[in-house]
């Protein structure tokens, strides 16, 4: 399937699912493509998780469709999931069973065996197999996931929110694991909460919020969702930032204009970051956006005209 | 003391959690009791209906399951204390143990105890001594209920004195299995195994009180569910095992306390060990199902073994009651003793069958339950986001389930036959056990395939099951010693072949439970496959 140029792995279209009263989605759009890695991002309870098990065939979708290499998700789940390796968010594993057994065994039932691989991804996460799934803590269940769905050879990767549980190093890792993965042509969809995770992974990106996707595009097309936002202090007024390229929402917070608080394009922080040390930095400080912020930011319009309805 | 600090905020928490099973508990156990007393009137008030029981109840085969009775003259409350405190107090220990692992390692594993520890000022024994607070309200709720009850129904023979003491042994037998329980809650890290644990020292407290009942009482005393049987209520009232059992529920609640301080949270005394980093045995659903049930089936079968063993230990006792008498025995002769003799013990082994039958559903069904258990508690996912489908995970857990539930009812019956031929001279043949095995097994597949309808279509109330089986279970054993009427008892599927051995094998009956079966396992398997799965 390597050969097979932008072929859509993955289509989802306006997708619902309702849980009794409860609208959990209410217009889902995602594709992916051969190749590709695709970021689903949104804030908890927007209906990641939900999109994902619609996808896996675990539950049933109320209205719209979801194909999974051109297949039913629902009816033809088995066939779909051959093809598949899946890290779920919070991963539950049998109590009795040891870490190496675990993955011995995920790998047997996608038809695959312990390899080579897998010996360098135990090493590399740090895990001791030889552990009873009782005792190991959140992040190395996870792991032991991890390491069983890198060493599974498919088409098709899904991961859940996979770095909740783990370290900043072994974070690294997965992401080294997924640019890989991508390198040799598989298709990877990874849902986060977390904006900056999915920036250094993703080719294409997805936002969903309160059951609808409400923008997908490449993450250029998406450069305004990064911006940063930093708080700044000068010995010498600031001049030149409020015509400085990729600054936004200025806002100087003293009349000497040596403090100001604004955001700026991730494109542009090289050259605002010179504006500002020809005056002399006395404190900074720069945080990505979270995804509130974003949703406040550009969301914002669109719910006062919903309140104005 | 700064130990137990905020405990009564804890209890009320606990409490606030549990008074919907407690009552729900509570007015079955208390009911039941209270109904069945003033039923007793009616049944047992004549001398007549009073010889005539207190002749079955008087048979080995009866002081086995329900322990002895006293010699002498009997009134209904004597037969009524003796027919129902053992089976009271097991039903008792059965409640509060599942109340003292929810309160103790269950709340644990929620990550609840930590939570309440870690961030609050709460004293560090303050959950245990909590949960030891209301299992003890708990059972003083229900001695006073069925005393309360008991006292108005007013049964020939009573006095109220007696009626007290019989309330509160009930209450106390379960208080002291509540507090023993919070040991093993210490001891191991998970509520399966404390589980596991407690039904393996009540299994041994059972068996130990049976074995020493039929063949010398004095011996009773070395099982605590033992105690509650010298009480001898009604007669000498005697207050001893009461004392007895409180004293034991402190030291068990002493003892949890002190290793409760000794361990870390969510650990147990005995540590998790380390197991081999590869497997080769584990390949899929089926395989991972034969590992995760490896111990508790092997239990569920040693236990059984030793159950159908003591059960076969008492053989010749069941055979002596005729022996005893001369002027029969030379009444009918040789052969006819022997003839008398084996009816005796074939009604004996029909009986337990139905004991044995009530077990194999339980064992079979925890296991078909699993596949909940295992979606609900998310290990699930894993396996279903693998390629198998629905239809072969279900299959897998049916198959399994019911050929384990036949290989413990097996196992029962043959090591009873084992045991119990070698202690009497004629043999019983190997067809009586046969055909008894036989005509359980459909019983057996039809309330598997019930939890099977229950798990496809609607698993909230996949508990329906342990209340079908109890009720039947309940029909056909208190059913004709009530005298309840001829529909209730067929409502029971265990009524419609009850007297094989003695009698042969209905096969309807037996081909419509099959029938009926088939029918609920094709409604669970569509209904599985069309379902949404928990998360």
């Amino acid at each position: 399937m390597n050969k097979m140029k932008e072929q859509t792995i993955l289509d989802v279209q306006n997708l619902q699912k309702n849980f009794g009263k409860v609208h959990a989605l209410k217009d889902v759009n995602l594709q992916l493509h051969t190749g590709e890695v695709l970021g689903f991002i949104g804030p908890n309870g927007a209906g990641k998780s939900t999109t994902i098990r619609v996808i896996l065939g675990l539950i049933r979708k109320s209205a719209g469709s979801a194909t999974v290499f051109g297949e039913n998700a629902w009816k033809d789940s088995v066939k779909i999931h051959k093809n598949l390796a899946y890290v779920p968010g919070d991963v539950y594993l049998w109590p009795n069973l040891t870490g190496g057994q675990t993955i011995d065994m995920l790998l047997h039932m996608s038809g695959q065996k312990h390899s080579a691989k897998t010996d360098e991804l135990i090493k590399e996460f740090k895990l001791d197999t030889s552990k009873k799934n009782r005792t190991y803590s959140k992040g190395n269940r996870q792991k032991v996931a991890l390491i069983a769905a890198f060493s599974t050879d498919v088409d098709l990767y899904i991961f859940d929110e996979p770095t909740s549980g783990l370290d900043p190093l072994d974070e690294l890792i997965f992401q080294q694991r997924v640019a890989e993965l991508k390198k040799r042509g598989k298709s990877v969809l990874l849902s986060s909460h977390i904006l900056s995770e999915v920036e250094k992974m993703c080719d294409t990106i997805s936002i969903i919020r309160e059951g609808k996707v409400i923008e997908t595009g490449s993450l250029e097309a998406m450069q305004h969702l990064t911006r940063n936002v930093v708080a700044v202090k000068t010995v010498s007024p600031i001049d030149g930032l409020d015509k400085a390229q990729g600054v936004h929402q200025l806002n100087f917070t003293n009349d000497q204009h040596t403090s100001a608080e604004f955001t700026v394009d991730s494109d542009q922080v090289g050259t605002v970051m010179a504006l500002l040390t020809k005056s002399s930095i006395v404190q900074l400080k720069t945080t990505p956006p979270t995804l509130e912020d974003l949703f406040l930011r550009y969301y914002h319009s669109d719910s006062n005209q919903k309140v104005g309805e | 003391m700064e130990q137990y600090t905020r405990t009564m905020l804890m209890l009320k928490a606990d409490l606030k959690r549990d008074w919907l099973k407690i009552t729900v508990w509570l007015i079955a156990l208390a009911g039941v009791f209270v109904a069945v007393a003033a039923k007793f009137d009616g049944i047992y008030g004549s001398a007549k209906q009073i010889n005539t029981i207190a002749e079955t109840l008087r048979s080995k085969a009866m002081v086995a399951l329900v322990g002895t009775i006293p010699n002498g003259h009997l009134s209904t409350a004597l037969i009524f204390s003796s027919e129902m405190v053992v089976f009271w107090g097991l039903f008792n220990i059965i409640f509060n143990y599942s109340l003292a692992v929810g309160v103790s390692r269950g709340q644990e594993e929620s990550g609840l105890t930590e939570m309440v520890l870690g961030g609050h000022p709460v004293g560090r024994l303050a959950p245990i001594t909590a949960a030891a607070l209301e299992l003890l309200i708990a059972n003083a709720l229900f001695s006073v209920l069925t005393g309360v009850g008991t006292m108005m129904t007013n049964m020939p023979g009573s006095n109220n004195e007696g009626t007290w003491l019989l309330a509160i042994a009930i209450g106390a037998v379960g208080w002291a299995f509540g507090m023993i329980s919070l040991i093993f809650a210490q001891l191991v890290a998970d509520s399966h195994n404390v589980s596991m644990y407690n039904y393996a020292f009540l299994g041994a407290a059972y068996l130990v009180r049976m074995v020493t009942d039929v063949s010398n009482p004095d011996y009773t005393w070395l099982s605590p569910l033992g105690w509650i049987e010298k009480a001898s209520f009604y007669v000498d009232n005697n207050w001893w095992p009461i004392v007895m059992l409180i004293a034991l529920a402190f030291v068990a609640f002493v003892v949890a306390l002190a290793l409760n301080v000794n361990r870390d949270i969510d650990a147990g005394i005995i540590h998790v060990r380390s197991g081999k980093s590869r497997s080769r045995f584990l390949r899929g659903p089926a395989t991972l199902l034969m590992w995760n049930q490896k111990s508790t089936g092997l239990s569920w079968i040693l236990g059984m073994a030793i159950l159908g063993a003591s059960y076969g230990s008492v053989f010749n006792s069941i055979g002596k009651i005729v022996n005893a008498n001369p002027a029969m025995q030379k009444m009918m002769g040789e052969s006819g003793i022997r003839h008398m003799e084996q009816s005796q013990l074939l009604s004996y082994i029909s009986l337990l069958g139905i004991i044995f039958g009530l077990l194999a559903v339980v064992a079979g069904a925890m296991v078909v339950n699993r596949l909940f258990t295992e979606e609900r508690r998310s290990y699930l996912q894993m396996v279903i986001t693998k390629p198998q489908s629905r239809t072969y995970l279900l299959l897998t857990y049916l198959i399994f389930g019911t050929v384990f539930a036949a290989v413990v009812l097996f196992v029962a019956l043959f090591s009873m036959m084992a045991a119990g031929n070698s202690v009497i001279t004629h043999d019983l043949a190997f067809k009586y056990f046969w055909k008894v095995f036989i005509s359980i097994l459909p019983v057996v597949v039809l309330f598997i395939s019930i939890l099977v309808g229950l798990i496809g279509i609607a698993p909230k109330f996949r508990s329906l099951i342990w209340i079908l089986l109890g009720g039947s279970f309940m029909i056909s054993y208190f059913g004709s010693l009530m005298d309840m009427p001829k529909w209730l008892l067929k409502i029971s599927p265990y009524y419609w072949n009850k007297r094989v051995p003695v009698e042969s094998i209905n096969t309807d009956a037996a081909l419509w439970m099959l029938v009926i079966a088939v029918i609920l396992i094709v409604v669970g398997f569509i209904g599985y496959n069309k379902r949404d799965l928990e998360s």
